[in-house]
């Protein structure tokens, strides 16, 4: 699910998001973390790489190829909990931030998740607030030097998002790409052979 | 010599070659808060290839990381580069700590030539710890980025032979990792 929010025609720079899926793409998205909160925001190594990593759906955000932006997405139960998020310097003019948010939204939902959660640094409240999202209670609280607020939003979940009752091989699609087949799909061509039938027999022996 | 600090408010400064995934990453996250996040250079030119054919040194202020240097190995020397130190950490001599073990490292790998290329504002800090510019001064001819070749030698009792290679050989790019044609480290013995 690669969104192209500009014109290929047009001078302006083409801008594609997508589920980070290979080591080179989680490499950028660590790469480009550690730019933001290692260098500039001077975050502790153990703090920003804080072992949740492993279990997470990273987001990846390119202009015109080269990395830009990354959000960190972990899946809690009925919720989705949007986190490191980040845009790069060089990138941080051209209004990146609310089409991404929007994204992860649309991914969350698209995978059945009828909400999203954050943690918004304060100065980030207002923005947050315009795209729907609004504070769970009034009690702020702190970590990594920064003061935050916990926001929630509702989002809406499409008919046919995943479910146990769903055709199974929906389920074994890419994540981002849950709408077409996958490579799983193709390799039904090669149909049920069950080449490992006769383990059971020798594990039997 | 003075290997370079040992503490900083008395936490211990060790360096580490990087041994395992996580150690690489502590490498490349370094880097990419000194490289891309304080110079704003391109995520595809720091990581530019040449990171799985190298050496990484790693300094630690606890279990920290907070400096890095990554090394490359040719024929005739062993070429540091990517010299990064966390900026909050700068003026305690970490940089030369990762150097020291990057000399120490080339010692016992039979290599006696250190070889590193800097822009030219840098080249006071290298030549305070004993770095010497590999073409003189004088006789450079300058290549199409202001870029500095230098070199120290790896053993303080076996000076290096003086380089005739044009620095224009020297300062060559690899333009990609299995290119033909004259490598970069033709230079010297």
């Amino acid at each position: 699910m690669t969104v192209q929010m500009t014109d290929r025609m047009s001078n302006r720079p083409v801008v594609t998001i997508r589920l980070a899926s290979t080591s080179d793409e989680l490499l950028q998205c660590y790469a480009l973390r550690a730019a933001v909160f290692m260098g500039e925001q001077q975050c502790p190594y153990w703090e920003e790489f804080d072992g949740n990593d492993y279990s997470a759906s990273h987001l990846m955000l390119y202009v015109d190829g080269e990395p830009a932006a990354s959000m960190r997405v972990r899946w809690f139960s009925g919720f989705a909990k949007l986190e490191r998020a980040i845009i790069l310097k060089r990138y941080r003019s051209l209004g990146l931030f609310v089409p991404f948010v929007e994204w992860a939204r649309d991914f969350a939902a698209k995978k059945g998740y009828p909400k999203a959660y954050l943690h918004g640094q304060k100065r980030l409240w207002e923005i947050f607030e315009r795209q729907g999202f609004h504070k769970v209670n009034d009690a702020p609280f702190h970590f990594s030097d920064h003061e935050y607020g916990a926001f929630v939003a509702d989002l809406d979940v499409p008919e046919g998002a995943p479910s146990v009752f769903s055709d199974p091989m929906l389920l074994n699609r890419p994540e981002d790409q849950l709408d077409r087949p996958g490579v799983l799909e193709k390799s039904m061509e090669r149909g049920a052979s069950n080449p490992h039938a006769g383990w059971n027999e020798k594990r039997a022996n | 010599m003075n290997s370079g600090v040992q503490s900083i408010a008395g936490v211990p400064v060790t360096t580490r070659l990087a041994m395992k995934m996580e150690d690489s990453l502590q490498a490349f996250a370094v880097r990419a808060a000194c490289f891309i996040g304080e110079l704003d250079v391109p995520f595809s030119e720091e990581f530019d290839g040449h990171d799985y054919g190298a050496t990484h040194v790693i300094a630690y202020i606890g279990d920290e990381p907070i400096g890095t240097v990554r090394v490359r190995w040719f024929k005739s020397f062993a070429m540091c580069e990517r010299l990064a130190v966390m900026q909050r950490f700068r003026g305690n001599q970490v940089g030369q700590l990762l150097l020291e073990r990057c000399r120490q490292l080339a010692e016992s790998r039979g290599c006696n030539m250190l070889y590193t290329q800097v822009l030219p504002s840098d080249t006071g800090y290298w030549e305070k710890q004993g770095w010497r510019r590999l073409v003189p001064e004088a006789m450079s001819q300058g290549g199409p980025k202001p870029i500095v070749a230098m070199v120290k030698q790896v053993d303080p009792n076996k000076p290096l032979p003086e380089v005739e290679a044009p620095e224009a050989v020297v300062l060559r790019r690899e333009p990609t990792l299995d290119s033909r044609g004259i490598p970069v480290g033709a230079i010297a013995n």
